[in-house]
């Protein structure tokens, strides 16, 4: 299934924390978004990150792009890319070093992303604007590399004459993958890219990402709540609760035979058509990041809660070979 | 047989445009259907952006009132209602539940406003009452609720909230617009599931708006597909979405991802060319 | 209340600032309640006095305590604004809540009016009523007319935002609620406009301070009732700096550049507290 991914890692993330820190007019908080997360991407692969809102995902690759702003802060661990094997993590990198990986090694694509384009130029002007310094060459030279670019990805390079409004945010979605391959960067950060676009446009933007991994060798984290689009695009997946890993591995051995128990709810609880048997929704809410739970994050909605989960913080261990998971019930007796 | 709900060729336009171009945007074109009043149902109108689904919803609602064609509750059109007695039999849901309630105010205000506009309470003890019956009813209690604001609760909760607060005024009718795109996967199924029992239960017909065509297929009865403004398909929701006839139908039926669909990408799995020109894309 | 009081207090220096200046200033006016010296009596003190023990800040050409003499009339210009702001506030609320939320031809009717009045050139009106009325020209008289004339620019911000809020959800909820009209605007819409009505309100007294005083200064107002603009007057035709009696003038300018910044540094703090999204640029970024 992944014989052709390489086994050097693109993006090693180990024991990973971000918080969000606020001290204003006497309130002091940190939440925890992002609580000691470890995995590693592969080159020539699609990561993908499950979650829902309030798992941390998105906090989780802004820190490991290096999109740090108060009050977000990195205060753990380490996110070290191949291409960058200085430095522990792009947020404490230089801001020069960070300037020449961005677009040339690391791309990120936004949620909203297709609102990236500047509406008032047209979309030469963008791709000019972001991608000219990173590929050199004269204007013309330039011109000529991104309707070739377009071209190899199934766009219509008439599509660099129009101004964002006349496309369809299909069409924006897919100028603004475009745009973020075109320096053909090794890592693309994709968050959310087709959540907000019609099933039909998401299906043939999805295909249009899968065929430039596949044709650069690059590799993908790719982000979304979506458990459908996990299944159809990535090579592996990881899921995320409440800041931290709880399942890591090959996407179709998850979705065979998923282990932890929320990882089990999420994929059993979607119905499917053609099939009527009754599905359920999980009790509980998402935890407040703030003053978490102690022990495993996910204790107070468990079905297999035990008396350990609420004390000890459970341990991502490789329970089969390239299949990780943090559950007492699973993995008897491992504490973090 | 009585119907409680009657569209007859609904249309809805809208002009757009400034003094010297105006742009005529047909939203809704010659929608029909109905909903009667002993077989409660959940009716369900799928459709992607653009297709004029909420236009339809919001002309339910007497938010909007169509451009042509009528819309008739128990016999009588819309329009024809008082405000207050229309909102008694007809309450939304809406898509949002974040946006549901003003984040500056509390969550029981709602309620109990909607139990003394139109659940009849005579006074706070009444309306408290009425408020913690409908709460029980979508798996709550006014206990929980009581003093707190929005962004204590969670998507989940909120628009269970929401539910309620539309169950106080004992509608005949709710139009849920999108009402579980916006609540996490290990909540949503909590919701739809209660849809059902509103409707098992309650005898509540129920018009759900999606793009999901998972759980349509899942809780609805009967269901319509639009495109464009137009109804392209119709019939039983299970056979529809089983054995989709029309094209457009067959389109959106091949594109919707599953856990099932494991590899649709990968290599060597062929994929179907899925855009057909003039799409929406 | 309190505890953003004291939060601001603690931790905003534009607040502290700004609530010391403009304490100072309510003291002054309060202290007019115990002057010895009747406000409009002159010559009860020797004049041309430099500012001494006996006379803190000097006396003036007319033989007044400008002391005693600047409490009256900053009690008088103070009162002045907080009356023009208040009246003000009251219509420009009315008017943008109504058409922002109701559309329509009412909306079109309210602000074609309000264009109207924007575009009234300020000073003319104020000359031209002040030559009509004259001796019936009284400071709430005054006060009226400018409130009249300075509601539009806020009328079209609180529009704006009441146009915004009209296409939120919750504004639904709250009528399939059973909400009446009024009761959504006065309930619902009004906390968020509130932001905008406080800060507007320390603009707009600074501003109708300021033509008060320029009025008085021209000799347009009411000038036997002491205010800041009416003492500056007198200065001038007594052509104090010219003779010399600096205190005359630069302290009533004083007390009156003291109100001015502290409501401003007020108003701008304040609001800062109140606006969450102003809350977090400041701490440097977003999420």
């Amino acid at each position: 299934m992944s014989g052709a991914a390489d086994q050097a890692p693109v993006l090693e993330v180990d024991g990973l924390q971000a918080h969000f820190r606020t001290r204003y007019f006497g309130v002091n908080r940190e939440v925890r978004a992002v609580d000691g997360v470890s995995f590693t991407v592969r080159r020539n692969e699609i990561y993908g990150l499950a979650g829902e809102s309030s798992s941390g995902k998105t906090t989780l690759v802004k820190t490991i792009a290096g999109l740090l702003k108060p009050p977000l802060e990195m205060v753990g661990g380490s996110a070290r890319f191949s291409f960058l094997p200085e430095w522990d993590a792009v947020g404490r990198a230089p801001p020069e070093v960070v300037r020449g990986i961005r677009w040339r090694h690391l791309s990120y694509i936004m949620q909203g992303s297709m609102n990236v384009l500047n509406p008032l130029r047209r979309i030469r002007y963008s791709f000019r604007d972001f991608a000219w310094r990173h590929l050199g060459g004269s204007k013309s030279e330039f011109d000529a590399r991104a309707e070739a670019h377009l071209e190899r990805v199934k766009l219509d390079p008439s599509v660099l004459d129009a101004y964002p409004h006349e496309l369809s945010g299909g069409m924006r979605q897919r100028v603004t993958i475009a745009l973020a391959t075109i320096c053909k960067p090794e890592f693309i950060i994709a968050d959310e890219p087709t959540t907000a676009l019609d099933v039909i446009v998401q299906k043939d933007v999805l295909a249009m990402l899968r065929s430039i991994q596949r044709e650069m060798g690059s590799s993908v984290l790719f982000i979304t709540h979506d458990m459908g689009v996990h299944a159809a695009l990535t090579d592996r997946l990881g899921i995320m609760y409440a800041g931290r890993l709880v399942e890591d591995g090959e996407t179709a051995e998850i979705f065979a035979q998923p282990l932890h128990p929320y990882t089990r709810h999420l994929i059993a609880s979607l119905p499917r058509i053609g099939d009527t048997e009754q599905r359920e929704g999980l009790e509980g809410t998402p935890p407040n990041l703030a003053e978490p739970p102690p022990g495993c994050r996910f204790h107070p909605r468990c079905p297999l809660a035990m008396p350990i989960c609420a004390t000890t913080v459970p341990a991502m261990v490789a329970t089969m070979p390239g299949h990780r998971v943090a559950c007492h019930a699973v993995n008897p007796g491992m504490a973090a | 047989m009585s119907a409680l709900l009657e569209l007859d060729r609904v249309s809805k336009n809208f002009s757009r445009g400034g003094l010297f171009s105006t742009q005529r945007v047909e939203a809704v074109k010659e929608v029909s259907f109905a909903l009667q009043t002993d077989k409660p149902e959940i009716f369900t109108v799928i459709g992607e952006s653009g297709s004029g689904k909420s236009t339809l919803a919001r002309m339910v609602l007497g938010i909007h009132a169509p451009s042509s064609g009528s819309i008739r509750l128990a016999g009588r059109d819309v329009a024809a209602y008082e405000r207050q007695a229309f909102m008694a039999e007809v309450q939304p849901i809406f898509q949002n539940p974040f946006e549901a309630f003003n984040p500056l105010k509390q969550l029981d205000r709602y309620l109990f406003m909607t139990a003394e506009r139109f659940g009849g309470a005579s006074g706070k003890a009444a309306a408290q009452g009425q408020a913690d019956e409908a709460l029980r009813q979508v798996g709550l209690s006014l206990a929980e609720i009581a003093g707190r604001f929005p962004h204590e609760l969670s998507g989940g909760q909120l628009q269970r909230v929401a539910i309620a607060r539309a169950l106080v005024a004992k509608p005949r009718l709710i139009v849920a617009d999108e009402p579980v795109s916006m609540v996490d996967a290990s909540l949503r199924m909590s919701i739809v599931n209660l849809f059902g029992r509103l409707r098992n239960d309650l005898g509540l017909s129920i018009i759900y708006i999606t793009h999901d065509l998972a759980t349509a297929y899942y809780i609805s009865d009967r269901l319509i597909i639009m495109r464009k403004g137009v109804v392209v398909e119709e019939g039983p929701a299970r056979a529809v979405l089983s054995a989709p006839m029309h094209p457009y139908s067959r389109q959106l039926r091949d594109a919707v991802l599953t856990p099932d669909s494991a590899g649709a990408f990968r290599a060597g799995h062929s994929l179907k060319a899925v855009a057909e020109p003039g799409a929406s894309s | 209340m309190l505890t953003i009081l004291r939060d601001l207090l603690r931790y905003n220096i534009e607040f502290r600032i700004g609530l010391v200046l403009v304490s100072i200033v309510l003291v002054m006016a309060a202290l007019s309640l115990v002057a010895p010296y009747p406000p409009g009596d002159v010559y009860l003190v020797p004049p041309d006095l430099p500012p001494s023990s006996a006379h803190w800040l000097g006396t003036t050409s007319r033989g007044q305590d400008v002391f005693w003499q600047l409490t009256f009339a900053i009690r008088n210009t103070l009162s002045f604004g907080i009356m023009v702001a208040l009246l003000s506030r009251v219509i420009a609320l009315v008017v943008g809540l109504l058409a922002g939320y109701s559309g329509g031809w009412i909306d079109r009717v309210l602000m074609s009016i309000n264009d109207t009045f924007i575009i009234i050139p300020l000073f003319p009106i104020l000359i031209l009523f002040y030559f009509v009325l004259r001796d019936t020209m009284s400071t709430p008289l005054l006060a009226t007319i400018m409130a009249c004339l300075g509601w539009a620019y806020d009328a079209r911000l609180i529009r704006s935002v009441a146009l915004s809020l009209k296409t939120r959800e919750f504004t639904q909820t709250s009528i399939f609620s059973g909400m009446k009209t009024h009761e959504i605007l006065a309930r619902e819409h009004l906390p968020y406009v509130m932001p905008i009505v406080f800060s507007t309100t320390m603009n707009n007294m600074n501003w109708s301070i300021g033509i008060e005083v320029t009025l008085a200064v021209l000799g347009f107002t009411d000038i036997n009732t002491p205010t800041i603009g009416g003492m500056i007057y007198w200065a001038n035709q007594h052509t104090a700096l010219v003779a010399g009696i600096w205190w005359w003038i630069a302290f009533p300018v004083g007390l009156v550049v003291m109100t001015f910044v502290g409501l401003f540094l007020l108003a701008v703090s304040m609001n800062e507290y109140i606006d969450p999204r102003s809350r977090l640029a400041r701490m440097g970024g977003s999420r």
